[in-house]
């Protein structure tokens, strides 16, 4: 399989992200939900602290203990939650800065990437808390329709802290 | 300036709770003194969850934990069983171990290098004729065990203080209740693999209060979550809070749990838990447990919450655990675990693992609410005024029930019964109650007001 990149599919993918990273700052959920496919796997697992030795556990697997691992349904309880009035952790809403750089990308088969990135997330949420979120993030996207679209096939985002230093992830990443 | 909060049995700390737990004075939730004294008095003394068998099955398996501040090494040994030691060097203090979990065969001081074997023996120290001389005694200083280990339904408690009472006796009737989720299937229950680790700035007495007492702050609170989850052709009457239910208080030593008690409970459950977990805890599935528990623990009693003094909470039927680990008066970490019982089917288990996480933890649509209330709580207590402002913990003062049903001292689920137990076998403990005077039942656990010791 030809594994190259073309210049113009790499400023696509690009884009495209970035578009989803407004629109999460912006609060536009249900845009952003839409961007999802029907069987996607939003996964953020646990990390723990492991020596050396045992860094190949430092990540839990899909059927330990995770932060997300939703599929679209999940996804939605989410963020129908949110449009309640009644949603204490996000109303008032944090205000978030999703910082997305360092992306690589591989093409897959059926027309579908796997696109590498790293994430920032800056939260600011009521009068002083600030919050940090750092991680990596393994999306597979896949083509929809023409024009440069794609769609979220799955999500993994590998986080690089292990006791999470903020009261909730009321967020996304 | 005499520390009020130091010295032997004390008033002060009774009147704190406004004597039967029913008024509460903030200093509580702010004052470093009576955070330091807690570490001693209540963290000391107590036991201690330390972590499900599950976790360290095999010779060698360990987790780092703590007790209160003290941070431990709990650790599986050949002959199966379980030693708990500080983890800190005897030599200058460096924590032994620097990671959560693992299997070791010893632990090596990162510092100086002395050596321990898994049941916390020195065993080895570098340079041990050249500059010690052969002159120092290993035996004398491997780190400072945890006097008292010991297990109920698998779970591993830990307790400093040889006076206290024995695990057993320390549960009472808590037992039974705890049995809902604990000895469900008798083969025995198992962690989902994996621990959420997060940090909520807020005193830990706020969450495990709310976990032995609170069912009040859900209809309100959790809002957001249960209409979230109901099916797009659900009528809004769908989301009403079940009201039948009790609430259990524990004659002595502070614990306390609530629950539904009725198929209204199993109808809200569904919406949220998923149809596969309430055929496992109310359907198809569930005979067994009400063979082995009974129809009222095997099938009815749900949407339970739990807390055994001081700062282990869980959710049976929901199954999420938790240690609250207190980190200065203003700030707490939550363990948070997930548990199924051995013998459930895999699909069972796997609707553990997606629903509950989806609800509890880190990322939970019913958590999330909880620390919000929490860390506010907390910030609003940074005033002069609002440190000196008392808080109302009298509901349902006076109204326990006769529901011979149910073990120890019963009232409405929506109550704060159990809170004025957690809260009062607390200041008595932060008094400096002997452990005689803490087995003995309050006056005022049925309304009366404290004498106080
Ligand atoms: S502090 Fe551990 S060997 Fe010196
Ligand atoms: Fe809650």
């Amino acid at each position: 399989m030809n594994n190259r990149i073309d210049v113009e599919t790499a400023r696509e993918v690009e884009e495209f992200l970035f578009d989803e990273a407004a629109l999460l700052d912006d609060g536009h959920f249900d845009e952003w939900l839409a961007l999802f496919a029907p069987d996607i796997r939003y996964f953020v697992p646990v990390r723990t602290t492991r020596s050396a030795r045992e860094r190949d556990k430092e990540f839990s697997g899909t059927a330990e203990l995770a932060h997300f691992d939703d599929d679209y349904e999940g996804l939605k309880t989410r963020i129908r939650r949110l449009a309640t009035g009644f949603a204490w952790a996000e109303d008032p809403p944090s205000r978030t800065r999703h910082f997305v750089s360092n992306i690589r990308l591989r093409a897959l088969e059926n027309d579908e990437f796997e696109v590498t990135s790293n994430t920032l997330v800056y939260r600011s949420r009521l009068e002083r808390q600030v919050d940090m979120f750092s991680g990596k993030r393994v999306d597979r996207l896949r083509r929809s329709g023409g024009g440069g679209k794609f769609e979220i096939a799955a999500r993994t985002v590998y986080l690089d802290h292990t006791l999470i230093l903020t009261n909730s992830i009321s967020i996304f990443f | 300036m005499p520390n009020p909060y130091s010295g032997g049995p004390d008033r002060s700390m009774i009147d704190l709770v406004g004597g039967d737990g029913g008024e509460i004075n903030p200093a509580i939730y702010v004052d470093e003194d009576i955070y330091r004294r807690e570490l001693e008095q209540v963290f000391g003394r107590s036991w201690l969850f330390l972590a499900h068998g599950s976790q360290i099955p095999e010779t060698g398996d360990f987790v780092s934990t703590y007790m209160g501040e003290d941070p431990v090494l709990v650790v599986r040994q050949k002959d199966g069983s379980v030693v708990a030691f500080l983890n800190q060097c005897r030599h200058r203090g460096m924590r032994i171990c620097r990671t959560d979990c693992g299997k070791a065969r010893s632990f090596t001081c990162s510092y100086h290098g002395w050596a321990y074997d898994i049941s916390g023996r020195l065993v080895h120290v570098p340079l041990e004729q050249e500059a010690y001389h052969g002159e120092i005694d290993k035996d004398a200083w491997g780190p400072v065990r945890v006097p008292r280990i010991a297990s109920f339904r698998n779970l591993i408690f830990g307790c400093w203080d040889e006076a206290a009472p024995d695990l057993e006796t320390y549960i009472g009737d808590a037992a039974w209740y705890m049995d809902v989720m604990f000895d469900r299937s008798g083969a025995g229950s198992e962690l989902i693999s994996g621990v959420h680790k997060w940090v909520i700035p807020c005193n830990w007495k706020l969450a495990a209060e709310q976990f032995a007492s609170d069912m009040y702050h859900a209809p309100y609170s959790h809002l957001s979550a249960v209409l979230a989850s109901l099916p797009d052709d659900a009528s809004p009457a769908d989301a009403d809070w079940p009201q039948e239910g009790a609430q259990f208080r524990a004659p002595r030593f502070g614990h306390g749990t609530g629950f539904f008690a009725s198929e209204r409970g199993w109808e809200f459950n569904v919406n949220t838990m998923g149809r596969t977990i309430v055929d496992y805890l109310a359907g198809k599935y569930s005979d067994a447990a009400v063979q082995h528990l009974g129809e009222l623990r095997g099938r009815q009693i749900t949407g339970q919450h739990m807390t055994i003094f001081p700062n282990f909470s869980f959710l049976p039927g929901i199954n999420a655990l938790r240690v609250w680990h207190p980190r200065g008066p203003q700030e707490m970490e939550v363990w948070s675990m997930i548990l199924v019982d051995s013998d459930a089917p895999d699909e069972v288990k796997a609707a553990y693992r997606d629903r509950i996480t989806r609800m509890f933890g880190t990322s939970g649509i019913f958590e999330q609410d909880d620390g919000e209330n929490w860390v506010e709580v907390q910030r609003v207590l940074r005033g002069h005024k609002t440190r000196q402002t008392s808080l109302n913990a009298s509901m349902g003062k006076g109204h326990t029930e006769d529901r011979s049903e149910y073990p120890g001292i019963v009232s409405g689920m929506f109550s704060e019964e159990a809170a004025r137990g957690f809260y009062q076998h607390w200041a008595r403990m932060m008094a400096g109650q002997s452990w005689e005077e803490l087995a003995q039942e309050p006056a005022s656990a049925c309304g009366k007001p404290d004498s106080g010791s």
